[in-house]
């Protein structure tokens, strides 16, 4: 698997190739806790944020919201208590980043967190991680006594009026408390739903108090923008979307793995097929989905030749997102209305069962993929399952049943094809198809 | 014959408490404390309660440790069973002693995670969900976790196995055969 | 109080001044625009889940759920749209989906909120050709039968059972399309109050004690006010053939001051009326030491009256006493009371209830509240009494004002009883000290000694004082039966002395015992020479004969049965045997409150009706109209024309606190009417009143254990005092609510009920 950054110096992966990368000592040896240092030394927490403003970070979760704006919705004046969480829940299938920056960089988070926490006021924060990842807890709480010992961590760190604890706490398998809200509602103790908003976080998050919910390679990327500036940052990447991106790489490819670009990386096609080595086996380029499984499918044709641009802009250009940036590479021996029945029972396992729609049409959508798959399909299932989707999309409580039903709607959209061979009366079926299923 | 409950006749007074409750070692309890430091309320810790619960009850929530944690939360009985049933890796039912997750989300699947579900399959003789009679294996299929870019993949426990073959499968296997396998990630 | 700022709303094209901030549901469901809607249910936490009441807000990019909308300025919504009814169709479509279509063997057939839903959005075509996810039917306990898969997850069942009764009993396990309602290991372990049945909209939560008896729509439905406590909660007895089958308060018109709640003994505890132990004939014992021989009822009626007017000759109207009760009708007690003072004569009469109002009553400065008051007030004081076990309305009531209302709570007891889960203070008295804290409350000077007297600190006496000063709103003041005289007469007087201010106001809320402890007081029977301990003391003496309708409690009886059988003559209404009956000469068999007309005035002081639900059982007659025949007998006609609305015309002229009420300005009970209680003034005699209470306090001994357990509410119900030693699942709460083991099979079955239950527990508890 490569882990590495292309087309532009790393910033995010740059210990992650070293030995020990996970110390303190590397980490501090390779610029580490500088940021902090700087930042105690004499920033306010408006610089701070302003700095985060410029550098037009947005937030790397799924929802690309503005970094700098999140953090200036906390009401400074506030009398109750401020917590910064870290959203390591990581769980959208092809995403894997998050789980390398914190196996190899520990540090660089735990740093991130503090800065958000100095400028937000907030003396405790949590790293929300999700329970498969107990290694990377353990991990994280070596990394966190290494620093509390070195007193980056706990009372007066660096020796500043500054204090703050950094605490992990474990999910226990459910990709909803990804979802800020219900995520919060986990590290409360309760079951993992969604809450209804507004109120925002940013008002009234954990316990009632202002919250900040970032990603795990939101707060990696905060650090190096002290270090350099925002505008610095911004510049790495484009107008709107500042720095670098890490994509989590997989499927039909000789290469997969973790990288990281320049946001505005000039061309999709060039990246599968020279940066990440080409289609595995030299076959043809089906389908790409670019940002983990809840983004429209992206057909070759939409790829080839179209120099689509990987950012958030260019992407929705291109007709589909950025979101968490697992990038599911997919050849032509993949039947698109399996790939989709695949997810579909994903969103189905995964809904919370909190609203009606993504509930019941999760469960009700899976029951219509196995009939069809079970060679039960009729020509009028497209329609239904469109309607179906119709009637989750934009009707959910949470955007998990939007997730749900966006992958069904493009695949049925862009690859009618492998859906209307399984949709055809069985005897008028060509053998071709039948032998596919 | 089944009991009857009247005025005049009631059932002991135990009746009432489900179980006698779990009682663990001072490391553990030591281990409890420290989570419940984290939190400024008690029920915050309910999950990695339940994870220390469930590991030393024997891989599951039984009915001790669930009355331990509704003491030890000061939380009612029922707030123990809605968290739960709601996460997947809270068990509330035996698994065997190894547990094998087989990953099978997209990027698994489209790289052969289903003929490591079946290989699985046919070598213990279970179907996904399914526990060994001698309580040493239960197979099961679970959502991505993570290591899409080097799939296929299984967890054991909180192992991560990834770049799966059959034969580094069937290796896998033979040493939680023989008992020789070693747990490396510490739950 | 402030008025709310009013705000601009356009819905489907028309204007609307409306509150700012109000629920847009509301808003719009007031204006006539149809919402439908499974999980919002008015003063719950809002839970936005089903996505029935979607609609369309101008400049938001998706539909929106109107529940959660509060009105702002310059809102322009659209409630019925092309798209707005795909959508609502979408989720009726899916809530079918994995739902049974076994409505005909459904308890809840035909008045199913489903049914009706589907019926007014649903489609016509079924799409949905897949098996249905199967859950097996099972029991949650005695009185609650459930069918997860009939289940829509609106979560009304949970939220109730959190927020009305703080039991969190019941909750939803699981995850996505395997959600399911339930408990750890299956058993519902509560207080078995069943508003988790009333409020499902569905067939999923069934009341087991009534499964599969008759369909909703066979039932003659009559809207009536509750026997058991003095919150009196209106509900709708539903009979079928002279038979009462259930009851409930979840039909739609019932919409009385506890819209759907009831607590267990209003919903479960009506067996008796059709209990085969029913009184079913007059019964004479011709000879002392006989038997009591069924009578015809003339026979009956001619023989009580040649008794009585045989003792009046004797040794004079005063050797008669007349006892009516708190349990009876407003009619019952009022003709009671006409018959002591024309027919007989006689200066004794009175009620047998313990707890005697009347020093409150008669220096009362501040009004009474209403539930509502209390479920809005921002400071509640509660002094003894324990109201989730004898008035479970008030205690959800106070639960909501708490939790939904940010009210502020003061317990004072010497139980630390649930409610003091919500309590912001509580302060932990020894038993029998609640007149201390009263004694504080009148001043400062007397702190230090009420506080050594109840057993708490100096210190927690004054935050109770600020928190009463501070508020802004009501403040209800609840006292239980602990007081003592002084102590009430001091209490009552307590905020004219304090006063209100501009957004401050006092209430109070008294907490009697009986569904009529009010009534008693209104009508003027407890205004007699001797109560009921002074008549059986004199009972033999002065006092030869007793007229007793109801029956006696056991904390009148207890002890002095002999006083009963010194008596020459002694004549009892009741509807069982009991132990009161067992002494008496005539027996009348009366009627109970499902059958017959009458009115109760409630502790909020709301004179609520009593309407007849099936024909008196057997024989009965109404107390009242057995009176009425005595009189008759004895040569006076009170000329009622065998109808109640007469004798409460009579009420309405003769009593005060009623003057001008008619049966016609009571029918309807969501605008409930309020007896005119006088307010009284500021008393100079209560400064002695204040000297006795003092000494009285002094006088404490300062001994005697705090209780340390807190009451598992329910499990004592029997006890109290009603009628539910008749309802076989209260064996079972007696017992500690004890899972069975096999809780797929009807545990009523389980259960026989005690054949060697002392009498006095089955009618009036011990
Ligand atoms: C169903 C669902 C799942 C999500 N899962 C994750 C996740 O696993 N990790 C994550 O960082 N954000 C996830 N998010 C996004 C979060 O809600 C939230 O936007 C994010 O944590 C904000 O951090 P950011 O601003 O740094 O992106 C998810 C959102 C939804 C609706
Ligand atoms: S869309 Fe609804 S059911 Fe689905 S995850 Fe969100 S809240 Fe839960
Ligand atoms: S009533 Fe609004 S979502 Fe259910």
């Amino acid at each position: 698997m490569f882990i590495g950054a292309i087309g532009c110096e790393p910033l995010q992966l740059k210990r992650v190739g070293l030995e020990n990368s996970r110390t303190l000592d590397v980490y501090r040896q390779h610029g580490g806790y500088e940021a902090l240092k700087k930042v105690l030394d004499g920033m306010s927490p408006e610089d701070v944020i302003g700095e985060v403003k410029k550098s037009a970070l947005r937030g790397r979760g799924g929802a690309g919201f503005p970094t700098g704006m999140k953090w200036s919705f906390v009401p400074k004046d506030s009398p109750k208590p401020k917590y910064v969480v870290c959203n390591a829940d990581e769980s959208e299938p092809g995403t894997f980043k998050d789980r390398f920056l914190m196996e190899r960089d520990p540090h660089m988070l735990i740093e991130g967190m503090l800065i958000a926490a100095y400028a937000l006021g907030s003396r405790t924060t949590y790293i929300y991680t999700r329970g498969e990842y107990r290694y990377l807890i353990n991990i994280l709480d070596a990394a966190i006594q290494e620093a509390r010992e070195a007193g980056l961590v706990g009372d007066r760190i660096m020796g500043t009026e500054f204090s703050c604890e950094v605490f992990t706490h474990t999910g226990a398998g459910a990709y909803i408390c990804g979802e800020e809200t219900a995520l919060l509602n986990s590290l409360e103790g309760l079951r993992g739903h969604p809450r209804m908003k507004p109120p925002f976080p940013a008002i009234a998050g954990l316990y009632g108090c202002p919250t900040v919910v970032n990603n795990v390679e939101t707060l990696t990327a905060v650090p190096d923008i002290i270090k350099m500036g925002g505008e610095a940052y911004q510049k790495l990447g484009t107008q709107k979307s500042g720095g670098t991106k890490v994509w989590s790489v997989s499927g039909h490819v000789n290469r997969p793995g973790v990288y990281e670009l320049p946001m505005g990386y000039e061309d999709m096609e060039k990246f599968i097929m020279e940066d990440c080595g080409g289609m595995l086996g030299g076959k043809q380029l089906k389908a790409v989905i670019p940002g983990g499984s809840s983004v429209y499918i992206m057909p070759a044709t939409d790829i080839v030749g179209k120099k689509v641009k990987m950012d958030y802009e260019g992407l929705v250009v291109a007709g589909s997102m950025v979101g968490s940036g697992g990038f599911i590479v997919m050849d032509e021996t993949v039947d698109v209305f399996e790939s989709t029945k695949n997810l579909t029972e994903f969103y189905k396992h995964e809904s919370c069962g909190w609203c009606t729609p993504c509930r019941e049409g999760t469960d009700w959508l899976v029951k219509v993929f196995k009939r069809i798959a079970k060679g039960e399909g009729r020509p009028e299932d497209a329609q239904l399952l469109l309607d179906l989707c119709d009637n989750i999309e934009g009707k959910s409580f949470c955007p998990l049943g939007d997730a749900a039903a966006w992958p069904i709607q493009s695949a049925i959209k862009k690859f009618p094809e492998d859906f209307r061979r399984h949709l055809m009366p069985m005897a008028t079926r060509t053998a071709e198809a039948v032998a596919a299923d | 014959m089944s009991q009857q409950f009247t005025p005049n006749n009631p059932l002991p007074q135990e009746a009432k408490v489900p179980v006698e409750m779990a009682v663990f070692s001072l490391d553990v309890e030591a281990e409890i404390d420290r989570h419940l430091a984290k939190y400024p309320v008690k029920r915050s810790a309910i999950l990695p309660l339940m994870f220390i619960v469930q590991r030393e009850r024997g891989g599951y929530l039984d009915p001790p440790g669930v009355a331990y944690l509704a003491d030890r939360l000061d939380v009612r009985i029922t707030d123990i069973w809605e968290v739960a049933t709601f996460y997947s890796m809270i068990n509330t039912e035996p698994v065997g002693t190894y547990h094998i997750q087989v990953c099978r989300t997209l990027s698994c699947k489209i790289l052969g995670a289903g003929k490591i579900t079946e290989q699985c399959s046919t070598r213990l003789g279970i179907k996904p969900g399914e526990t060994t009679p001698d309580g040493k294996f239960s197979l099961s299929e679970v959502e991505c976790l993570g290591s899409c870019g080097t799939a296929p993949m299984l967890q054991i426990g909180f192992d991560f196995h990834e770049n799966l073959t059959a034969e580094k499968l069937d290796k896998i296997l033979d040493t939680c055969e023989r008992g020789e396998y070693v747990f490396t990630v510490k739950g | 109080m402030t008025t709310a700022e009013s705000v601009k709303v356009t819905i489907n094209g028309q204007e609307f001044q409306v509150q700012k901030g109000a629920p847009l549901i509301d808003v719009c469901r007031e204006n006539g625009f149809a919402i439908p809607s499974f999980c919002y249910y008015a003063d719950l936490a809002l839970q936005a889940s089903c996505r029935m009441c979607l609609v369309r807000i101008e400049k938001m990019p998706k539909l929106q759920t109107s529940c959660t909308i509060t009105c702002t300025d310059g809102m322009i919504v659209t409630t019925q749209s092309e798209e707005i009814e795909k959508a609502q169709r979408g989720m009726v479509e899916f809530l079918l989906a994995n739902h049974p279509l076994d409505c005909p063997v459904c308890d809840r057939g035909g008045e199913c909120e489903l049914q009706e839903m589907v019926f007014d959005w649903g489609g016509l075509e079924e799409r949905f050709t897949e098996r249905k996810n199967y859950y097996p039917e099972k029991f949650l306990s005695p009185i609650v039968a459930n069918d997860p898969q009939r289940c829509i997850l609106c979560k009304r069942c949970t939220r109730v059972c959190d927020e009305w009764m703080g039991e969190d009993a019941i909750e939803a396990g699981g995850r996505g399309a395997n959600t399911v309602i339930g408990t750890f290991g299956g058993w519902l372990n509560c207080s078995q109050c069943g508003n988790c049945i009333e409020v499902c909209p569905t067939g999923t939560l069934l009341d087991a004690t009534y499964r599969h008896q008759t369909r909703p729509w066979e039932l003659e439905r009559t809207v009536s006010t509750c026997t058991f406590c003095s919150d009196g909660c209106q509900m709708s007895l539903g009979s079928r053939a002279g038979e009462l089958m259930r009851v409930v308060a979840r039909d739609r018109y019932v919409d009385g001051i506890n819209g759907e709640f009831l607590c267990i003994k209003g919903r479960f505890a009506h067996p008796f009326v059709n209990h085969e132990e029913r009184l079913r004939t007059p019964l004479i014992r011709y000879r002392k030491g006989g038997k009591l021989i069924p009578a015809t009822w003339d026979e009956a009626i001619r023989f009580t009256a040649a008794k009585l007017q045989e003792i009046k000759d004797a040794h004079g109207a005063n050797s008669i006493g007349v006892v009516g009760s708190p349990r009876l009708t407003n009619e019952a007690n009022y003709v009671l009371l006409k018959f002591a003072r024309e027919v007989i004569g006689t200066e004794h009469y009175t009620a047998s209830e313990a707890f005697s109002l009347a020093p409150f009553f008669k220096h009362m400065t501040a009004p009474l509240a209403t539930h509502k008051d209390i479920r809005h007030a921002k400071t509640i004081v509660l002094i003894g009494g324990e109201p989730e076990e004898l008035q479970p309305l008030t205690a959800k009531q106070v639960r909501q004002a708490v939790r939904n209302g940010g009210a502020k709570l003061v317990i004072i007891n010497s139980v630390p009883v649930r409610l003091k889960q919500q309590a912001t203070q509580f302060l932990h008295v020894r038993p029998g000290t609640e007149d201390a804290l009263v004694l504080a409350l009148a001043g400062q000077t007397d702190d230090a000694m009420a506080a050594r007297k109840m057993g708490v600190e100096v210190g927690e006496i004054e935050p109770l004082r600020r928190m009463i000063d501070e508020t802004q709103g009501n403040v209800v003041l609840m006292f239980g039966g602990e007081l003592s005289t002084e102590a009430q007469t001091i209490l009552a007087q307590l905020p004219g002395s304090i006063g209100d201010e501009e957004n401050r106001r006092f209430l109070f809320h008294p907490l009697p015992l009986f569904n009529n402890s009010f009534g008693v007081h209104d009508v003027g029977l407890m205004d007699g020479k001797l109560n009921a301990t002074g008549l059986l003391d004199a009972a033999g003496d002065t006092v030869r004969a007793l007229y007793v309708a109801g029956g006696l409690l056991p904390a009148h009886l207890q002890g002095r049965e002999q006083a009963l059988q010194n008596l020459d003559f002694l004549v009892v209404q009741e509807l069982f045997a009991t132990d009161t009956t067992a002494h008496a000469d005539v027996v009348f068999p009366a009627a109970s409150f499902a059958e017959i007309d009458g009115t109760y005035t409630n502790n909020d002081g709301l004179v609520q009706r009593v309407r007849q639900s099936i024909p008196p059982v057997h024989q009965a007659k109404p107390d009242w109209v057995i009176t009425s025949l005595l009189a008759d007998a004895l040569g006076i006609d009170f000329n009622y024309q065998m109808s109640a609305s007469a004798v409460f015309r009579e009420i309405g002229e003769h009593v005060p606190a009623y003057q001008g009420l008619r049966y016609p300005l009571l029918k309807d009970e969501s605008k409930p009417v309020q007896a005119k209680y006088q307010l009284a003034g500021q008393r100079a005699e209560v400064a002695d009143v204040l000297a006795e209470l003092r000494q009285r306090v002094e006088r404490m001994t300062g001994a005697g254990d705090k209780i340390m357990e807190t009451p598992e509410v329910g499990h004592e119900l029997f006890k109290i005092g009603t009628l539910t030693g008749k309802v076989p699942q209260f064996h079972l709460l007696a017992a500690g609510n004890p899972e069975p083991p096999d809780v797929l099979v009807s545990p009523l079955y389980q259960i026989t009920i005690d054949s060697g239950l002392r009498r006095d527990t089955a009618i009036a508890g011990d």
